[in-house]
């Protein structure tokens, strides 16, 4: 019996820039940076960094107050980009129908972090003696799939994915299993992480891997794979996809934007901040094993790039290694130049570039990469302009984690299919 | 009472966005989408405007009259313990 084929038929995201999805791919096309100063009046040190924020985000107006006030705002991101991706898969939002074959598989590595810091802000430093009685359901890691669940009458599972910056990579990847194994006909994916507080800043800070760049250069702070790089940018945001099985879709008439052809997981088993080369490069042929596609079918990498000194060759060595010489002419770019490290949520948003870098056949640049570092050159660098009209269709989306988790997705476009 | 009946409409309007209106104390609870959580909340705010903390073992109330009348037993109940 043949396998079961995976479609992606809906996409939605939570954009740092204010727009849409389309207007988020559009400025990641012309190298726009949504990379902002963000300072606080936090005491006894306020924070003061490049970061992403979802600024013009207004859960209330999105969810309505309900809703919005039962979750913290990783949930609240999530939440509006799950229903955004449900919409756009032509799914029907709120109604009390219940889905035995429809699922949710969500990532986040952090969860309702905010929620636990303002319990711990009131119980330490404001002197109180108890604190809301949400704190526990705001803050668990499982409430953004939960609600999900909830109101999309999601009965056939509810499950949520911790593994770093991997999590919601290895969200999708479980999530196209379930639907490859029979055990669901759509499932709804992605991340959602909102690490802008207190405590998790300075948790990075401490590691010294953040980029540094104040006021006017914080736009260009994040360096994938640039000699002067300094470090990553974090931020906070949610993506979602909708999978679905490829009979189900077509029956349905849904719109098919690409096929998830395939996933690949391993762990580095080596170090728990360290990457370490030979993991990442059994998630890449994992992956390609998994779609059934040789090296040299692959168009177009999402690198994880996240701009740190020791994690950008590492991966650049992966596809030196895996796609031999295919690698100098494979177009990579690593888009977190622009949107920043949203944490669990990134392969999420990276997914969805990726599938919009496909279905338009333009792949966004890698921004600020003014002199490679030559520790990782060797691939197709995209800097500059977007890369139009190479006819790419195959690509890959590597999400690698601290922990030593890896995943990374295939995914592909096929012009014989009914690509809406 | 009143003074309960306006901590809770503005809590549910605030949290819900409930018509102040439409909480009397002949509302049932669910007519007002409170469910077991939004109760809880309920329970804290009253425990923070009012300055007292309820026991454990609160009754469920079916309408908001049966919530303030729990909340007012409870608070002279404790002013005169």
């Amino acid at each position: 019996m043949a396998r079961r084929r995976v479609a992606i038929t809906g996409v939605g995201l939570v954009s740092p820039y204010g727009g849409s999805t389309e207007d988020f791919f559009a400025r990641l096309l012309r190298g726009e940076s949504c990379v902002r100063h963000y300072a606080t009046d936090d005491k006894p040190r306020a924070l003061s960094l490049p970061a992403v924020r979802c600024a013009d985000f207004d859960a209330e107006a999105v969810l309505g107050k309900a809703l919005a006030g039962g979750a913290d705002r990783y949930a609240q991101l999530g939440l509006a980009a799950a229903f955004e991706a449900w919409r756009h898969a032509g799914l029907t939002v709120g109604g009390e129908q219940e889905h035995p074959d429809y699922g949710v598989a969500w990532g986040t590595a952090l969860g309702g972090t905010l929620a636990y810091e303002r319990g711990y802000r009131d119980l330490w430093q404001n002197g109180r003696e108890r604190i809301s009685p949400l704190s526990v359901v705001l803050g668990m890691n499982n409430a953004a799939a939960s609600h999900m669940s909830i109101r999309l009458g999601l009965a056939n599972s509810c499950l949520t994915y911790t593994v770093a910056c991997a999590s919601a990579a290895a969200a999708i990847g479980e999530a196209c299993r379930r639907i490859r194994d029979g055990e669901a006909t759509v499932m709804l994916t992605g991340g959602s992480d909102a690490p802008l507080c207190y405590g998790v800043v300075r948790a990075w800070e401490a590691l010294r891997i953040l980029a540094s760049g104040d006021g006017d250069n914080a736009a260009c702070a994040c360096r994938p794979f640039d000699a002067g790089r300094t470090g990553l940018v974090l931020g906070e945001g949610a993506a979602a996809l909708v999978l679905e099985d490829w009979q189900h879709a077509v029956a349905r008439k849904a719109p098919i934007l690409a096929e998830l052809a395939g996933y690949g997981a391993s762990s580095d088993h080596a170090n728990l901040v360290r990457p370490e080369v030979r993991g990442q490069i059994r998630a890449i042929e994992q992956a390609l094993a998994d779609a059934g596609l040789r090296p040299d079918q692959v168009d177009y990498i999402n690198a994880h790039g996240t701009a740190t000194p020791e994690g950008d060759p590492t991966e650049i060595e992966a596809l030196r290694r895996v796609f031999g010489e295919h690698a100098a002419g494979l177009p990579v770019s690593a888009s977190k130049s622009m949107h920043g490290h949203m944490m669990g949520a990134s392969g999420a948003v990276e997914a969805v570039v990726t599938v919009m870098a496909l279905q338009q056949d333009a792949l966004p640049p890698t921004a600020h990469l003014d002199v490679v570092d030559p520790a990782c050159a060797g691939v197709r660098h995209i800097v500059g302009p977007a890369l139009r009209g190479t006819g790419a269709r195959v690509a890959l989306s590597n999400s690698f984690a601290f922990g030593g988790s890896n995943a990374v997705l295939a995914i592909r476009t096929d012009r014989n299919d009914t690509i809406a | 009472m009143n003074d309960g009946l306006e901590i809770v409409r503005g809590f549910l309007q605030k949290r819900l966005g409930v018509e102040p209106s439409r909480v009397t104390p002949e509302a049932k609870l669910p007519d007002l989408d409170i469910d077991s959580m939004i109760l809880l909340e309920l329970f804290f705010e009253f425990e923070e405007r009012l300055g007292f903390t309820l026991s454990r073992d609160i009754p469920t109330p079916k309408t908001i009259g049966d919530l303030l009348e729990t909340v007012k037993r409870l608070r002279t109940a404790k002013a005169a313990g």
